[in-house]
């Protein structure tokens, strides 16, 4: 299986949904993917992880530039639906207490566009 | 962590594989490990983070991307531990051994990009370690079948 990422907009927010896996040889994809989201100040951007079903720490770097970019525009990025493997990752990394997880993707949907 | 015996019983090869030094046969050897253990699909994932850690840092710097080496995986189970060996020909490299330590309470300015694929080998595996026998490194993983 191999890496797809589909983006939406819905009520001023950036709705990516991510299928497949993000491997040192797909993450250039999703780095090009997320790369220009917050080149405006204060992008609103869902990252919808309930289809990916792994993620390496190459996928991982590419979520922490793009945290980072979101910060320095005042942007918010949010990231949903993580599988709970894919969520031991995050926590391994020390991911969980530097980005915004949650569960619920509805649920982080209507955080952003309140 | 916990301590690996010295002996492992009843050790059966599961996997044995050639994987040709190309980021992008990853994905193929991730198919081959989850067809060997279709009971432990949480054991399949951890063994795969690992395998493509360590081997991408192997077709990245020990082989500075040369893409006609092979790197031989082994994998197997004994009746307590999951045993995954990786053997490359690249020159002496110990990632346990070099790789820093990252430091995980940073702040999302101060979190330098990457440098996280040998801690997570590190934390998901039970032991990891080293070798180097003159033609090559061989790295020894070893994971509790315990979940």
């Amino acid at each position: 299986m191999t890496f797809q990422s589909v983006i939406t907009m819905k009520e001023g927010v950036h709705h990516i949904l991510l299928t497949g896996r993000v491997d040192s040889a797909t993450a250039g994809e999703f780095e090009q993917t997320l790369k220009n989201l917050f080149d405006t100040e204060g992008s609103k951007v869902i990252l919808n992880f309930a289809g990916l079903n792994y993620i390496s720490s190459a996928g991982l770097r590419v979520v922490l530039m793009a945290a980072k970019r979101a910060k320095q525009n005042q942007g918010r990025l949010v990231l949903c639906g993580l599988l709970p493997h894919v969520r031991e990752v995050f926590e391994i990394s020390g991911f969980l207490k530097i980005l915004e997880v949650i569960g619920d993707c509805e649920q982080a949907l209507s955080l952003l566009k309140a | 962590m916990a301590t690996p015996p010295v002996e492992l019983r009843n050790k059966r090869l599961l996997l044995d594989y050639q994987l040709p030094s190309q980021l992008g046969e990853i994905a193929k050897l991730a198919e081959a490990v989850e067809g060997v253990l279709p009971n432990r699909p949480d054991l399949a994932f951890t063994a795969n983070l690992c395998l493509e850690e360590l081997i991408t840092n192997t077709i990245n710097y020990g082989l500075s991307g040369a893409p006609d080496r092979v790197i031989r995986v082994r994998i197997s189970l004994s009746d307590d531990w999951l045993e995954i060996l990786l053997k490359d020909d690249a020159p002496p490299f110990d990632p346990f051994a070099e790789a820093p330590t990252p430091d995980l309470d940073l702040d999302i300015d101060e979190r330098p990009i990457g440098g996280l694929g040998v801690h997570m080998v590190k934390s998901m595996m039970d032991a990891a370690h080293a070798y180097y026998d003159g033609s090559g490194n061989l790295i020894v993983l070893l994971k509790t079948l315990r979940s």
